[in-house]
């Protein structure tokens, strides 16, 4: 295997871990928001469809 | 056939939950402003979510398993100036940040707000075109995926692909911005879990020897170097430089993203987040790309050869929920991305021709109706369109036709206190002529005199394009400083601010 190839297989394996991470992250935030995003002042739509 | 019952149980759940749960949201839909930008109340982490699930897509993961079986590990570079890019606008807010001071819904209304009604007019026209156009790629190489990695005949896949889009068009209508915030969150989650998996499946069933020799033996030099790759080269890594900005600030599916977030400063940081996602999301399906290569060899279509590997080494079961995945990332993109060219048709195209002003009803009815109408467009046109390119340089050229006029007309607005209605005309028809050009000549590309053949580069089209944008709003701008004096931008001024 050519260093090249070495290098590009090391980049790749930590933006996949990023990636990953990152999407834990998100996920556990995430869900908070999502219920905040839910709790809202007023109830069902009444102006339209 | 791939697919076992078990995975079927799967699918259908999924499809019914995510459905469920889109129509659940219209309750939540109040107003003009809940409806394409949920209220502007998503927060950080939940901005991501939806921002990445807008971003990938089945085509997503082909384009980029596409250009990983042809390219080797040369297209890795793309994630990485992709990266950088975010990483700019993250930590600098360079044009999301002002784009969401001014509470704007759409990006030609900072056209009007900056140049004025009929630049904005101009620019809603080529946003919708190249937006749709854009999108007409994405129900074909849907299709194709779901054949490779199903095992069904690509005739039934016809009817599966417009039921998808049926269920996507039903919730994305009824329950805008806040369904679609909603059931991206899920789908990031699904998806997120999916790709970790099929990625583990590849790697127990071909080493990374194998695929580094697969790569070396098949392009040598040219699959570890960008540049001397014949498919990219200079211009085509200039182009993704300016590029990968433009299009991250400017696709009004992502940007609206940061427009439904609670603040500008939220606005910035969804794409520092966004960012750190950026290069895992387009490296993981090339390396499912380069992994078939090393399995099955050069000889496959290469559009089929990333799905297929899916099919073959992912287990019932796991392979259910990776469809499921798959399927959430794509319908999280179709309904953003009706929901945004049909929010700019109805408010930009549409509403200022209008001779009276629409009311929030009439624009939401409207938007329904244009998001039907996409959605039969793209049925089309995806099943009859050939490619003149690469998926992802179709896409990207596509992209270029609005981004490139759309990126002078916004950064310059922003940055530049002699940007004026002239410049603005210059930039979006300099920005759109490369692309357009390249589009209507490819289809008489034989006929060409050698000379006109750079025409048909998809590279050097795509580079030029934002080379020609940036030179019409300067030039333009500074002929015309005594005719036409450059408008002031007012903070907070948008229309959305008003509601």
């Amino acid at each position: 295997m050519s260093t090249i190839s070495i290098i590009w297989i090391i980049l790749f394996a930590l933006a996949a871990l990023l990636f990953f991470c990152t999407a834990v992250v998100i996920t556990a935030i995430g869900t908070r928001d999502l219920k905040d995003l839910l709790k809202k002042p007023g109830s069902k739509n009444t102006q339209d469809s | 056939m791939n697919f076992h019952l078990l995975d079927w149980i799967i699918l259908f759940l999924y499809l019914g939950i995510t459905v469920f749960i889109g129509l659940w949201a219209r309750r939540y839909v109040e107003n003009m402003e809940g409806y394409f930008v949920a209220g502007r109340r998503v927060k950080v982490a939940l901005g991501s979510a939806t921002l990445i699930a807008t971003e990938i897509g089945v085509v997503t993961f082909m384009y980029f398993g596409e250009l990983g079986y042809v390219t080797g590990f040369s297209c890795f570079v793309l994630g990485i100036i992709g990266a950088l890019g975010y990483f700019v606008i993250g930590k600098t807010g360079f044009v999301v940040s002002g784009l969401r001071r001014l509470n704007i819904i759409t990006i030609p209304e900072f056209y009007e707000l900056r140049y004025g009604k009929r630049v904005r007019l101009l620019g809603g026209i080529l946003l919708f075109l190249g937006g749709v156009l854009n999108m007409g790629v994405f129900l074909r190489m849907d299709g194709i995926f779901l054949t490779e990695t199903i095992g069904l005949g690509p005739e039934v896949l016809a009817i599966v692909m417009t039921v998808m889009l049926v269920v996507v068009i039903s919730y994305t209508v009824f329950g805008g911005m806040f369904s679609v915030v909603i059931t991206d969150f899920i789908q990031f989650v699904v998806l997120s879990f999916g790709m970790l998996v099929a990625t583990g499946f590849i790697l127990m069933h071909v080493d990374l020897a194998a695929i580094a020799s697969a790569v070396a033996s098949e392009f040598g030099e040219a699959g570890v170097d960008p540049v001397a790759n014949p498919r990219f080269g200079w211009a085509f890594l200039l182009w993704m430089m300016i590029g990968s900005i433009a299009i991250s600030v400017l696709n009004q599916p992502a940007v609206s993203k940061s427009f439904a977030s609670e603040s500008p400063e939220v606005g910035r940081k969804v794409f520092l987040f966004t960012g750190f996602t950026l290069a895992g999301r387009y490296m993981i399906p090339m390396f499912w790309g380069i992994a078939a290569l090393a399995m099955f060899g050069p000889a496959l279509k290469p559009a089929t050869a990333m799905p297929r590997l899916l099919g073959t080494v992912v287990p019932s079961g796991f392979l259910g929920l990776m469809i499921a995945g798959m399927l959430a990332a794509s319908m999280s993109t179709y309904s953003a991305y009706l929901l945004a060219w049909s929010s700019v048709a109805t408010r930009d195209i549409i509403a200022p021709m209008s001779r009276k002003e629409l009311s929030d009803k009439t624009t939401i009815r409207l938007s329904r109706i244009i998001s039907a109408c996409i959605g039969v467009f793209i049925l089309v046109f995806g099943l009859f369109y050939e490619l003149p390119a690469t998926a992802f340089q179709f896409i990207a050229i596509t992209g270029a036709m609005y981004a490139a006029g759309a990126f002078g007309c916004v950064a310059f607005g922003l940055y530049w206190k002699k940007a004026n209605r002239i410049g603005a005309y210059c930039s979006l028809g300099f920005g759109a002529f490369s692309p357009l050009a390249f589009l209507i000549l490819d289809q008489v590309r034989s006929s060409l005199p050698e000379g006109m053949l750079w025409l048909v580069d998809v590279n050097i089209s795509g580079f030029l394009s934002f080379v020609l944008a940036s030179a019409g709003m300067v030039l333009g701008s500074l002929l015309t400083q005594k005719s036409h004096p450059p408008k002031r931008l007012e903070s907070g001024a948008g229309e959305g601010s008003a509601r």
